[in-house]
C-alpha cells in the first residue's frame, strides 16, 4: 500500500502537469520535423540522371518516368527496354540504376507484380525509393504487387542502417528521457527537503527507492518511445531509408528489442537516481550525470564501431543491450544472449536500488551538509 | 519531577553526536578544529501527558537532538527510547509512534493539502476510513479546508505552517516533537499551533519541542530542560528550575555561571 502510494505520488507528479508531459514528448515531435526537413532540404538538391532497364509493359514505366521527372530535382531517366537477364547485369556491373520488371500481360490488378532490381550505390536506391513511392501510389488504389530486390543483400542499406545506428539512437533517447524526469524528481525531492519528510514516516527506504525507480522507468519509457517513434517515421525523408524494412523482423525480434529497452530503461533510471541521491543539489546532480552519460554514448559507439564482440559482452551493462540490439537489427537473432542481457541489466538494477536504499538510510548522505 | 508525569515515554540515554566542519563552518565556528561536538552526553526524560521543552541557544544541540530522537540522525554515543523503542534499533517503530515537525521538513509545492494528507496517511499505514475522518476534523480545527485543493507552492507560510502540522499528525501519534514551531510564524498563526499543543496535551499526548522563546516555555511546558554546548545544564518541573524568578532571569545566570559573558 506504502509502495503503491508512492509510486502513484510520481505518477500523478508527471501527469497532471502539462509541461513535463510536454518536457517528454516534445523531443519525438521535435526530431520528427527537424529530420523531416533536414531531409527534405538534402532530397531536393540531388539530381541523377537515372539509366533503367525495363522488361515487360512500357506504359507503367513510362509512368514513373513521368512522375521521378517531376519530382522537381531536375532528375531524368533513360529507359532502355531489354530482357530481364541482360537488365540485371547492366545493374550489377553499374551500368544502370535499376530494372523494372513487369509480370506478363501487366494490369494494375491483383495478380500483377512489379520487381524493381537496384544497386548499392546512392542513384540506384534513390530510384528504387523514388519507384516504390509511385508504383505504392498506384497500388493502393490497385492490388498488384511491389518487390524490392538489391543485388547487394547483405548490405541493404536500410538494414545496415537501421542495425548500425538505431541501438545508438535508443540508448541516447532512452537516457535523456531518463534524465529529465529523474534529476528533478530524485534530486530536486532532496534539494527542496521534500524527501527527507517522507523519511521522517516510517515506510521502509526500499519502498522509497522502488516508489521512484518504478514509476520514473515507466515515464522515461514514454519518453524513449516518443523520440523513437520520432526517428522512425523521419527515415524514410531522412536518409531515404525503407520503413518497410521493419515489417522484415519477426515476431521474435520484436519481443528481444523490447526486453533488451525494457531492461535497460530501469537501469538507466537507477543509475541517475543513485548519483541524484549522493547529489546535493540538482545542478551537482546533472554534473555527475553527464559523466555517466558520456560514459553510457562511449560505450554505445564502440559497439558501432568493433562489430565482432565476445559473449563477455552480456555482462556489460548497456553495452550488452547496444549489442544484441544490432545483431538482431541485422538480422541476427541472438535469443539466449539477449535474454542473459535482460537478466544481467535487471541484476544491477536491483544492486542499484539497494545501494540508493541504503544511501536513504544514510545520514552522511541524506542530511551531510 | 512533576508527580502528575510518571509514565516515561521518551527516554535519552548519554546522547553524543558529533559533526565534521568544513572549511566554510570552520571560519563561521572560528576554529581549526575538523570536528564539532552537537551533543554531548544528553540525559533526559519526558512523560506521558506532558509538554517537554528543550531550551538553548542557536547552535546549542536542540536540533540536533530532536532529529536523533525522530531517527533522521543516529546518535555516535548512548540511545534513546521512544515508548520503549530504541531509535538505533527500532527505528522504524520509533517512526510509526512520533510525530516530527521541524522547518527543514518540506512539503512539496505542487501538491494540494488535501493530496499531501492523503499521501502522507498511507505512508505511515492509515486506514482510509480513519484518513478522511482525521481529515475533517484537523482541516476544520486548522480551517484548512478552504485552501485544501490549492497547490502548496500558492499558500502563505502560515498556510503551510498550518499543513505541515496536520501532516506530521495524520497517524495521531502518541509522541509529538516539534522543533521550533512557532518560528516565522504571524501571531495569529503561532497563536493557533500553540493551543493546538495544549490540545494535543490535554488528550495525553507527549510533546518534545525546542526553542529559544522563554515565552512559549513558560506558556507551554511542564518541564523544561536548558541546553548549553550541547549538555544539559538543568532540567526539570518549571516552577522547580525557576525558584519564583521569571525563566529569562534564571536562564540567564544558568548561562553566565557556564560560559562567563553572554558575549
Amino acid at each position: 500500500m506504502k509502495l503503491l502510494a508512492l509510486m502513484k505520488k510520481e505518477f500523478h507528479r508527471f501527469f497532471h502537469d502539462p509541461r513535463l508531459i510536454v518536457t517528454i514528448l516534445l523531443p519525438g515531435i521535435v526530431i520528427f520535423l527537424l529530420y523531416n526537413v533536414i531531409g527534405s532540404l538534402v532530397n531536393t538538391q540531388e539530381k541523377y540522371d537515372y539509366k533503367v532497364y525495363v522488361a515487360g509493359d512500357a506504359a507503367y514505366a513510362q509512368v514513373i518516368k513521368a512522375a521521378v521527372e517531376a519530382d522537381g530535382s531536375g532528375s531524368t531517366v533513360e529507359l532502355v527496354f531489354a530482357a530481364e537477364e541482360e537488365g540485371k547485369a547492366a545493374v550489377q556491373k553499374g551500368e544502370a540504376s535499376a530494372l523494372l520488371v513487369f509480370s506478363e500481360n501487366f494490369t494494375p490488378a491483383a495478380g500483377s507484380s512489379v520487381q524493381i532490381w537496384y544497386g548499392g550505390s546512392d542513384e540506384s536506391l534513390s530510384f528504387y525509393n523514388l519507384a516504390t513511392a509511385v508504383l505504392q501510389g498506384i497500388a493502393q488504389a490497385n492490388t498488384f504487387s511491389v518487390e524490392g530486390h538489391s543485388f547487394e543483400p547483405e548490405e541493404n542499406f536500410a538494414k545496415m542502417f537501421i542495425a548500425g545506428l538505431l541501438p545508438f539512437l535508443v540508448v541516447t533517447f532512452v537516457f535523456s528521457a531518463c534524465m529529465s524526469v529523474t534529476l528533478e524528481s530524485v534530486a530536486g525531492e532532496k534539494e527542496r527537503g521534500t524527501l527527507a519528510t517522507i523519511l521522517a514516516t516510517s515506510v521502509k527506504r526500499s519502498h522509497i527507492a522502488l516508489g521512484k525507480v518504478i514509476p520514473l522507468s515507466c515515464i522515461s519509457a514514454i519518453g524513449a518511445a516518443s523520440s523513437f517513434c520520432g526517428v522512425v517515421f523521419s527515415l524514410p525523408k531522412l536518409m531515404g531509408a525503407d520503413l518497410t524494412v521493419l515489417g522484415g523482423y519477426g515476431f521474435g525480434s520484436y519481443v528481444l528489442l523490447f526486453l533488451l529497452i525494457l531492461s535497460f530503461v530501469p537501469l538507466i533510471v537507477s543509475a541517475i537516481a543513485t548519483v541524484s541521491t549522493l547529489s546535493r543539489s540538482v545542478k551537482e546532480a546533472s554534473g555527475y550525470t553527464s559523466v555517466v552519460m558520456i560514459l553510457v554514448m562511449l560505450v554505445s559507439i564502440v559497439s558501432m564501431v568493433v562489430t565482432q564482440m565476445g559473449d563477455w559482452v552480456i555482462a556489460v551493462p548497456v553495452l550488452n543491450a547496444v549489442v544484441f540490439m544490432g545483431k538482431i537489427l541485422g538480422g541476427e537473432l541472438a535469443v539466449w544472449q539477449s535474454l542473459a542481457s535482460v537478466a544481467a541489466n535487471l541484476v544491477y538494477t536491483v544492486l542499484l536500488v539497494w545501494l540508493i536504499s541504503r544511501m536513504l538510510s544514510s545520514e552522511r548522505v541524506m542530511f551531510g551538509k | 519531577m512533576n508527580d502528575l508525569f510518571t509514565d516515561e515515554i521518551v527516554r535519552a540515554e548519554n546522547l553524543k553526536k558529533t559533526f565534521t566542519l568544513s572549511r566554510k563552518q570552520q571560519r563561521v565556528e572560528k576554529t581549526t578544529s575538523t570536528r564539532k561536538v552537537a551533543v554531548d552526553g544528553l540525559s533526559f526524560s519526558a512523560y506521558r501527558g506532558e509538554i517537554f521543552g528543550l531550551l538553548g541557544p542557536n547552535g546549542a544541540g536542540k536540533t540536533t537532538t530532536l532529529r536523533m530522537l525522530s531517527t533522521l540522525i543516529k546518535p555516535d554515543e548512548g540511545d534513546a527510547y521512544i515508548m520503549g523503542h530504541s531509535v538505533l534499533k527500532d527505528p522504524q517503530k520509533v517512526r510509526d509512534c512520533i510525530g516530527f515537525l521541524t522547518s527543514e521538513l518540506k512539503l512539496e509545492g505542487f501538491f494540494t493539502p488535501d493530496y499531501l494528507f492523503d499521501f502522507f496517511g498511507a505512508m505511515h499505514g492509515v486506514e482510509k476510513t480513519v484518513l478522511a475522518s482525521r481529515k475533517k476534523e484537523l482541516f476544520g480545527r486548522f480551517g484548512i479546508g478552504a485552501f485544501s485543493q490549492v497547490k502548496v507552492s500558492d499558500l502563505s507560510t502560515g498556510m503551510k505552517q498550518k499543513v505541515s502540522l496536520v501532516i506530521s499528525i495524520v497517524h495521531d501519534p502518541d509522541v509529538v516533537i516539534f522543533d521550533e514551531p512557532t518560528n516565522g510564524l504571524d501571531v495569529l498563526t503561532a497563536k493557533v499551533v500553540t493551543d493546538f499543543l495544549g490540545e494535543l496535551k490535554n488528550m495525553g499526548k507527549s510533546i518534545l519541542l525546542s526553542t529559544h522563546i522563554f515565552s512559549l516555555v513558560e506558556k507551554l511546558c511542564d518541564r523544561v530542560g536548558v541546553i548549553i554546548d550541547g549538555k544539559m545544564a538543568e532540567c526539570g518541573a518549571l516552577s522547580d528550575l525557576c525558584g519564583g524568578k521569571s525563566l529569562e532571569e534564571r536562564f540567564f545566570e544558568i548561562y553566565r555561571g557556564i560560559k562567563g559573558d553572554i558575549l
